[in-house]
């Protein structure tokens, strides 16, 4: 038997009860704590199959000991056909591993709201890497005989000076990390941060900020500063339906929008097309299509 | 080296304070001088827009305070000038993230090395005002011809007054349009100095290119056409010590009028000549 305070109501659950003698007699010894008086009680039912008039009388059971039938949760088509005629609201409620396993929209906003700062431990930021600032991505595409950027969308900034000389880099495959969903538009002054993947069903207002220990993928416009991989991951990825980030950062290497790209005010969705930023011989290189092993 | 350090500041929103801070410093550093623009409005900052120079901003102020990068570090450097560079606000955070002290701080490293520190005061007389105020010695305060504006500029006054940091300040009348002040819809210049009872720094038109330069990330300024762009020159040619005259704004638009003007004018060359 297990029960739980919620917010606006009191969760029964009666779901092992073998009868309708045994139902009746756990609710009304549960009804009778004190935490249960006037409160909306939520009966999880299970699979127990009820007809209206047993139903009915516990309705009244529930009324006579100063509570209120606020809904009921049954995987039984004949007590659920009863509720709905005695107008009871019938909801699927959450099982407990469920709702350990998603992120709660609470906890979501305590994610957006609040800067996590990757700090610059000890631990994080050792061995040198290479900062080349390279304009030209042509020569990687030859080589490769891949798809590429040619409108030089992106430019290397020369960090030099202003990042911290050495950060350790790993080469961790970002799929083994966990990922968070999340299903909204992320607007200016926004700052997600994880530790592990993001994926945003929705734009990413330029003035937002993602920082990703692993990949960042929008679907929608990123326009704000994305940095995939922050803690060093050289793997990671920046991907999304239209790559106009103000700053596409991956590991250590920061690129920024280059001065003479012009991005219209209001962009059509059909001129969208995928784009993928990787970090390859120590640049940004941004792919217009996601390659075959993507 | 012991830089000044004006902030520039208004009270009601909208009335160009960051607009203002780009064309001044802009043009004070084409003039020689070292610049450093700070942005004071944390949380909705701007003035990085201003200036095209959003794409290279890493660290910001509220980076620097907390220790996370050295000033240097986030001091982003113009594209076009290299005497002029910005100390970002970060967007992330709120006001309550810088404290009084540390601006003042800031503003006094900066000092040693840079002839002008300009700060962009966010609007209202909250905590991100008293920040704005605490580093600096000299104000300028923007306005414009309303009447919603001057309240505000002259509550601004009243506050700087009280400060006994606060040296000198002076008056900026911004997006003055003379056509309406000629048909008595928009209060005259006269009018809005003697209501406030200020000394002028400042006298700039309305003009539909700064709604473009803002867009395209370049201070008016740089448009050596403008008229505005003129005006905020002159600004900083007066904030340099210079003695320069207002710009005559009622000039008259039909022909014998610019006839006329261009008299007057050659007539008070030689007058002064001689």
């Amino acid at each position: 038997m297990d029960n739980n305070s919620i917010e606006n109501g009191f969760i029964v659950d009666l779901s092992n009860t073998k009868n309708t003698s045994q139902l009746i007699y756990e609710l009304s010894s549960i009804l009778d704590l004190p935490e249960a008086r006037n409160k909306k009680i939520c009966l999880k039912l299970g699979d127990t199959d009820l007809n209206q008039s047993q139903l009915l009388s516990i309705k009244a059971l529930i009324e006579s000991m100063q509570g209120e039938i606020g809904m009921i949760d049954t995987a039984s088509v004949q007590t659920k056909a009863a509720a709905e005629n005695l107008s009871i609201l019938v909801t699927e409620l959450k099982s407990e591993v469920e709702a350990e396993q998603t992120v709660t929209p609470e906890e979501i906003d305590k994610v957006l709201g609040i800067v996590t700062t990757i700090d610059g431990d000890d631990e994080t930021h050792k061995e040198n890497i290479p900062l080349t600032p390279i304009a030209d991505f042509s020569e990687v595409a030859e080589a490769g005989g891949l798809i590429l950027n040619g409108d030089s969308k992106y430019v290397m900034m020369d960090t030099t000076g202003i990042l911290p000389d050495e950060q350790k880099n790993h080469e961790e495959n970002p799929e083994s990390l966990p990922t968070l969903y999340l299903n909204r538009t992320l607007r200016s002054g926004q700052t997600l941060s994880y530790d592990g993947n993001i994926f945003i069903v929705g734009d990413a207002h330029p003035g937002s900020e993602i920082i990703a220990k692993g990949d960042i993928t929008v679907w929608g416009i990123l326009g704000g500063i994305a940095h995939a991989g922050a803690q060093g991951n050289v793997n990671a990825k920046v991907r999304a339906l239209k790559l106009n980030a103000i700053q596409l950062r991956i590991a250590g290497l920061y690129a920024r929008r280059n001065d003479t790209y012009n991005v219209p005010y209001v962009q059509k969705s059909n001129e969208f097309t995928p784009e993928v930023a990787v970090l390859e011989n120590n640049s940004i290189v941004i792919y217009k299509k996601l390659r075959r092993d993507e | 080296m012991t830089g000044r350090v004006i902030v520039i500041t208004s009270g009601k929103g909208g009335v160009g304070k960051t607009t203002t801070s780009a064309n001044i410093g802009t043009a004070l550093a084409k003039a020689g001088n070292k610049v450093v623009l700070i942005d004071t409005d944390i949380g909705l900052r701007n003035l990085d827009l201003l200036l095209g120079l959003e794409n290279r901003i890493v660290y910001t102020i509220v980076d620097v305070v907390e220790g996370r990068c050295k000033l240097k570090q986030a001091l982003v450097k113009d594209k076009k000038n290299p005497n002029l560079s910005l100390l970002a606000a970060a967007q992330t955070r709120d006001k309550s993230a810088v404290s009084e002290e540390q601006l003042k701080d800031i503003c006094e490293t900066l000092k040693k090395d840079n002839d002008f520190i300009l700060v962009d005061c966010p609007a209202g007389i909250e905590q991100g005002f008293q920040n704005a105020v605490a580093g600096a010695s000299e104000a300028i305060v923007v306005t414009t011809p309303e009447m919603s504006a001057i309240r505000d500029a002259d509550r601004i006054i009243g506050l700087l007054s009280a400060k006994e940091e606060i040296e000198s300040y002076k008056l900026l009348l911004n997006r003055v349009r003379p056509n309406l002040i000629a048909t008595n819809d928009m209060m005259s210049v006269e009018d809005v100095v003697e209501l406030l009872a200020c000394d002028l720094i400042g006298i700039i038109p309305e003009d539909t290119g700064i709604i473009s330069s803002t867009n395209k990330g370049d201070p008016i300024v740089n448009d050596e056409k403008s008229l505005a762009g003129q005006a905020y020159r002159n600004v900083a040619r007066r904030i340099m010590g210079e003695e320069v005259d207002f710009l005559n704004l009622e000039e008259d638009k039909n022909f014998i009028g610019k006839i006329k003007n261009f008299f007057e004018k050659t007539i008070k060359e030689i007058k002064a000549k001689i």
